[in-house]
């Protein structure tokens, strides 16, 4: 406390030597005249605490007795009132402002909690954090918001809207997968949700699909149908039908093949033509194959120990039940719905 | 937030780096994948290979970062890898597990990409990487 105002009266010092620059003159007239006199009126007049003091010879003179020893010197005003304040920065006006603010950071400013509650839209009564959601939540739904639930049936009316139509009435759909080039099986299951890039969240999904043909095969296949691909499933499982009732068959898929009825033989038709031109070769062909499978599967009948291996060792149809499946779209070739 | 935390063993990084990738991803089915992080799943490739394991990350562009994964390449062969990174383009199907509600997945998914939008909005810019994806 005693340094305190000892340094407040050094402050006081400054205003004075302030004003009484022009006294600068007759100060060694007076030294001169404070000389002759005895040695403590000089002592006085440089005591602080003194009734006598003479701030501007404490100024000029070489030895001012301290009064209280190991005290903190300030250079100037300014640096004296930043240490009171008791930060690092020099306490400018809008540094102070700041730091008052940072220090009431945490503690709840009723001002402010009055300017957040205006914002509120449902409940006036709630704290400060609900309103600031409420508030921005207002904003927000003054724009409708789009995200991918909402764009679901924002597409009535075009094919993706028609997709929305199976999702909300639940119609079973089938799935038809592509490979790189050509079908590779069929999805058949309830679609969930989709996006505009057709990738489909399914539910309750039976899968049919055929493992791609490498090489020799892959160049002599017959372009995969719909048909075919329950063809050869129906093959694998029951090999050895009746040659009768085979040849009849590959009779008809032959004859579906031709007609343009299956929306997906139109993109094939170009890589059907590849192999033959006429109809009846290609007719011929397909049964020669059927029955080349046939007699194949005739002859693993008759060993047991070998039974399936020798049959079809490529190409081979699988079925699996997924529960939940997630398709990304790149890889849907046609959705089907289900007739009810 | 900490509720949320303990579904998964150990705890991933969910950050979105870009608003861009955000929007992508409200937009499409990839919120679906993305609320599977941390989940033990299949996921069949265009090659017709498979992998099994955790979802540690899917970006806006659905490439899945696995791990603990089990590969089987398209002649069955399996293989035991530490961590894997699959191409978006190179996915198929992701099976999804049994007891994730797909629905509840993506409107979850969808409130906390809404919250930290908001959130970034009303708390006064960014909060050096604060977002609350998680």
């Amino acid at each position: 406390m005693e340094e305190r105002e000892r340094k407040s009266a050094k402050s006081d010092i400054k205003e004075t030597v302030a004003s009484g620059c022009s006294r600068a003159p007759p100060v060694p007239e007076h030294e001169a005249a404070a000389g002759s006199k005895a040695g403590d009126d000089d002592a006085d007049k440089t005591d602080v605490c003194s009734d006598n003091f003479d701030p501007l010879l404490a100024l000029y003179s070489p030895t001012v007795p301290l009064p209280f020893p190991n005290i903190k010197g300030f250079n100037n005003v300014a640096a004296y009132e930043s240490f009171m304040k008791g930060g690092r920065g020099r306490a400018k006006p809008e540094n102070v402002e700041k730091r008052r603010r940072k220090a009431m950071k945490g503690v709840a400013d009723p001002e402010r909690i009055e300017r957040l509650k205006k914002l509120i839209v449902n409940n006036p009564v709630t704290g400060k954090g609900e309103s600031s959601s409420g508030g921005s939540a207002r904003r927000e739904r003054q724009k409708p918001q789009k995200n991918v639930l909402t764009r679901m049936p924002l597409c009535t009316g075009s094919p993706l809207g028609e997709l929305y139509r199976c999702v909300q009435e639940r119609i079973r759909v089938k799935v038809h997968i592509r490979t790189f080039k050509g079908l590779r099986g069929v999805c058949s299951g309830f679609v969930v949700a989709f996006d505009k890039f057709w990738n489909m969240a399914m539910v309750d999904v039976d899968e049919t699909y055929r493992e791609p043909l490498l090489g020799e095969a892959f160049y002599h296949e017959k372009a995969l149908t719909i048909s075919r691909l329950f063809e050869k499933l129906k093959l694998q499982e029951n090999p050895g039908g009746d040659e009768p009732a085979k040849t009849h068959e590959a009779q008809e898929t032959a004859g579906e093949h031709r007609q343009p009825a299956n929306p997906k033989s139109a993109p094939k038709n170009p890589t059907g033509e590849r192999g033959d031109g006429g109809t009846d070769s290609k007719l011929s062909d397909a049964v020669g194959v059927k029955r080349d499978k046939r007699r194949v599967s005739l002859k693993a009948q008759g060993p047991e120990a070998c039974p399936r291996r020798d049959s079809q060792t490529y190409g081979r149809v699988h079925t699996r039940h997924i529960n939940q499946l997630f398709i990304r779209g790149e890889n849907v070739l046609l959705v089907n719905p289900q007739p009810l | 937030m900490e509720s949320e935390r303990t579904e998964s063993p150990a705890p991933v990084a969910e950050v979105f780096n870009s608003i861009r990738e955000r929007a992508i991803a409200e937009n499409s089915m990839v919120v679906l994948l993305q609320g599977l992080q941390g989940e033990v799943t299949t996921v069949d490739l265009r090659n017709e290979s498979t992998a099994r394991g955790r979802v540690v990350n899917v970006d806006a562009f659905m490439n899945v970062r696995l791990e603990d994964v089990l590969y089987r390449d398209r002649w069955g062969k399996l293989t035991k890898l530490q961590d894997m990174f699959i191409t978006g383009r190179n996915v198929r199907y992701v099976h999804i597990p049994d007891h994730v509600d797909i629905m509840k997945t993506i409107e979850s998914q969808l409130a906390k990409i809404h919250r930290v939008r908001n959130f970034a909005s009303h708390g006064g810019g960014r909060k050096e990487y604060a977002k609350k994806t998680k």
